[in-house]
């Protein structure tokens, strides 16, 4: 098992799930394409899992289950998603009951509690409407004040697992005027509701996840008592709002699983592909786009572990960090999907060809992502809206408020540090200019100098990390400049460069994470992570995305780094800052594209 | 009422005919004035804010002006529990020392707000971030 604690229920999973590459395996490439080729709800998969009890690490150590910490929470949900995301995301509905779990009363975490342990219950959220789309406060469906409880009237819609699921979260109008005190939220019992006055939309047929129960619900004359109500009537956009943040920052889990596959299956296909007389792998172009997906996914690591455990020590900032990792992780994937099918070629358009077709499915099932819990133009948004306070608090940081910084960075990026339990109470609507990980990089730059004296990292990349580190400063300090000489404005009608202007700061965000996570980390996570060549590979592949640099850094850094993503491969671990032991694969070494005369010539 | 037509220009100048709530009052019309790109005159103390066109998440942006503004830590959803220019500022005379705050503003506000606002106004032709891109051109 891996030295650090919080990596061991994902260890386990995976290796209970077995080799997703042995067909009677369940959850195999094999099974969940034809569960998705069928487009029907994968019930005993569900179950599955149920039975493994893994719905007792959704629920909080002090409601009466497992879960301890969103590091823990990212590492299983990953493996979940590495064999499918249909799935991952079918059983993930019940991280839902974070809403609960933040405001409810005692008796509805302890029935919730019940349900999900005992129950195999599951959730859904029921926020969108057809005609609303991203405007909650927009919305039509209504709940009327009774005697004892309120009357629904309405339909929400599209919903994952809408059908499926006994409870579902529904934001409903209770004050007709509207305005930011009009909605309020109910965890609906289905259980409880008179049939007659609710039903079900029908399945929608998507792009990907097809075996998902994507459809809706609607209510008419619906009574629903009292004590379905979250907090007090209008408190409904306040905790939608608050439970985005949680639920959108572990999306991230969904693109890593996702990730880790598309590049797992391409290299199954370029080790042994031979074409030009030459393996695949062997080939520079090729060779070196797969060390790109994999610098991508040790850069979303960084920012998305970074933010797992950041919940812990400042959930107050994570109406922005939330944000930017929802934006950054999610489409980042995405781009590094579409580069790694270039290597696969034609078979990752193919249904059966190769690994039963996973690589088609992921890049199908993974579009979804970075447009649900909030697309990415809705979080761009919501951190531009935040800019200025960044800039001026970054402007106002005093030597007491820069040595309290440090200890967070620590507590936060240090992966060896325990973590303090999650305090829900502890969200903000907005983070009052506070993002700890670009705010300290002065600190971590410092680190680095100092380091020339003091570790044996080798002269070369701590010299290159500290150029780097430097740019990275110049483009945030060119981000504030900008910030504080131009207009700022409210509302939905921001300006297309803005949006340009945040995804750079995103960028900006995750070069940060990355730099914080290798300083706090170098003597625990292994010779390639404390060697820094990825890091210095990390930076260069982020700040060529802003600025004009020469496209290589060092070849013999590139080469390195394949050389540790081809060790992870052969040893069946997770392409991770954490690269923990997946599930043991026979599949090495037997099977082969090439005809025996091409690899003679090879 | 007649409140923010009389009073709102002299914003600026002392604050001896005004109390720290009317100051707060001034404070919220011009801000809502200026982005909202309307006439100070037409806001009402009594009209909920959303009715002027100020959306659920800008209210909450609003009230980190504010903090910024009077240098005090207020709560999040403050303009949704208290949505017009007259409740808020009530909400703010009962829950904190005003008169503290806004006497601190006095002191630094021409320091260190104008130079920003002196750019913002030379470009009000062009609409938002308009000029966000000058320096690479």
């Amino acid at each position: 098992m891996h030295q650090l604690k919080q990596y061991w229920v994902a260890e386990r999973l995976d290796k209970d799930l077995g080799d997703p590459w042995t067909p009677e395996n369940v959850m195999s490439f094999k099974q969940v394409v034809e569960i998705d080729e069928k487009e029907e709800f994968p019930h005993s998969e569900i179950e599955w899992l149920y039975n493994w009890k893994l719905q007792h690490y959704y629920v909080p150590a002090e409601c009466g289950g497992e879960f301890t910490s969103f590091e823990e929470f990212l590492a299983f949900v990953r493996v979940l998603c590495r064999r499918d995301q249909t799935i991952g995301i079918a059983f993930t509905t019940l991280f839902w009951s974070f809403i609960t779990w933040m405001a409810g009363t005692e008796e509805q975490k302890q029935q919730l509690a019940q349900y999900i342990k005992n129950e195999n219950g599951a959730m859904c959220l029921g926020y969108s409407e057809r005609e609303h789309g991203s405007d909650l406060v927009g919305g039509d469906l209504t709940a009327q004040k009774v005697p004892g409880g309120y009357i629904l009237n309405g339909e929400k819609w599209p919903i994952n697992r809408a059908t499926i699921s006994g409870i579902s979260y529904i934001l409903a109008k209770t004050d007709p005027e509207g305005g930011p005190k009009c909605l309020t939220l109910f965890m609906v019992d289905k259980r409880q509701l008179n049939p007659d006055n609710y039903y079900n939309l029908p399945k929608i047929l998507t792009h990907g996840i097809r075996a998902s129960d994507m459809s809706g619900i609607g209510f008419k004359d619906c009574f629903v008592p009292d004590s379905m109500r979250i907090k007090e009537e209008g408190d409904g956009l306040e905790f939608a709002l608050k439970g985005f943040q949680v639920t959108r920052t572990f999306c991230a889990a969904f693109s890593l699983g996702a990730a880790d596959t598309a590049l797992r299956t391409t290299l199954n296909f370029a080790i042994k592909r031979v074409v030009y007389g030459k393996k695949v792998i062997d080939i520079p172009q090729p060779r070196k786009v797969l060390v790109d997906a994999f610098l991508d996914i040790l850069i979303c690591d960084c920012e998305t572990i970074g933010a797992a455990r950041g919940f812990h020590i400042i959930p107050e900032q994570f109406s922005v960090w939330a944000s930017v990792t929802k934006y950054f992780v999610t489409t980042q994937i995405e781009t590094m999907i579409n580069s790694v099918y270039t290597v696969l070629g034609s078979r990752f358009y193919m249904r059966e060809e190769h690994d039963w077709g996973i690589f088609q499915k992921v890049l199908r099932d993974n579009s979804i992502i970075s447009m649900f819990d909030g697309s990415t133009v809705v979080n761009l948004h919501a951190l531009m809206l935040q800019f200025r306070q960044l800039t001026k608090q970054r402007s106002r940081r005093k030597p007491e408020a820069i040595a309290d910084l440090q200890k967070r960075l620590e507590a936060i990026f240090s992966l060896e540090q325990p973590l303090p339990s999650f305090n829900g109470e502890k969200l903000e609507l907005f983070g009052r200019g506070a993002d700890d990980p670009l705010q300290g990089l002065e600190i971590a730059l410092q680190q680095l100098e100092a380091f020339k004296e003091t570790t044996d990292t080798d002269e070369e990349v701590l010299e290159k990390l500290i150029v780097l580190g430097n740019l990275v400063l110049e483009e945030l300090n060119a981000h504030d400049e900008l910030i504080a000489n131009s207009k700022f404005e409210y509302g939905h009608d921001q300006s297309p460069e803005l949006f340009e202007v945040a995804k750079t700061y995103c960028t900006l965000h995750a070069a940060a994470c990355c730099l914080q996570m290798w300083l706090y980390n170098r003597t625990i996570l292994g010779d390639f992570f404390a060697q820094g060549e990825w890091l210095v590979l990390s930076l260069h592949r982020l700040l060529r995305t802003m600025r004009p640099l020469p496209y290589s850094i060092s070849d013999v850094y590139v080469e390195n780094t394949a050389q540790e993503l081809l060790k992870l491969y052969k040893e069946d671990k997770l392409f991770s800052i954490v690269p923990f032991q997946l599930a043991h694969s026979p599949i090495n070494e037997d099977r082969s594209y090439a005809t025996s005369k091409l690899q003679l010539q090879a | 009422m007649q409140l923010q037509s009389s009073s709102y220009k002299l914003n600026n100048q002392a604050t001896a005919t005004t109390t720290p709530v009317e100051t707060v009052q001034n404070w919220l019309i011009k801000q809502l004035a200026e982005q909202l790109r309307l006439d100070p005159a037409s806001i009402k103390l009594t009209e909920p804010f959303t009715r002027y066109g100020l959306d659920s998440i800008d209210a909450v942006t609003l009230v980190g002006d504010l903090e910024d503004w009077l240098d005090l830590d207020l709560p999040d959803t403050l303009f949704w529990d208290h949505p017009t220019v007259e409740k808020s500022a009530k909400y703010l005379e009962e829950n904190y020392d005003l008169a503290d705050a806004v006497s601190n503003i006095e002191s630094e506000e021409t320091v260190t707000e104008t130079p920003i606002n002196e750019t913002q106004d030379n470009n009000n032709d062009k609409k938002g971030w308009g000029n966000l891109f000058g320096r690479f051109k």
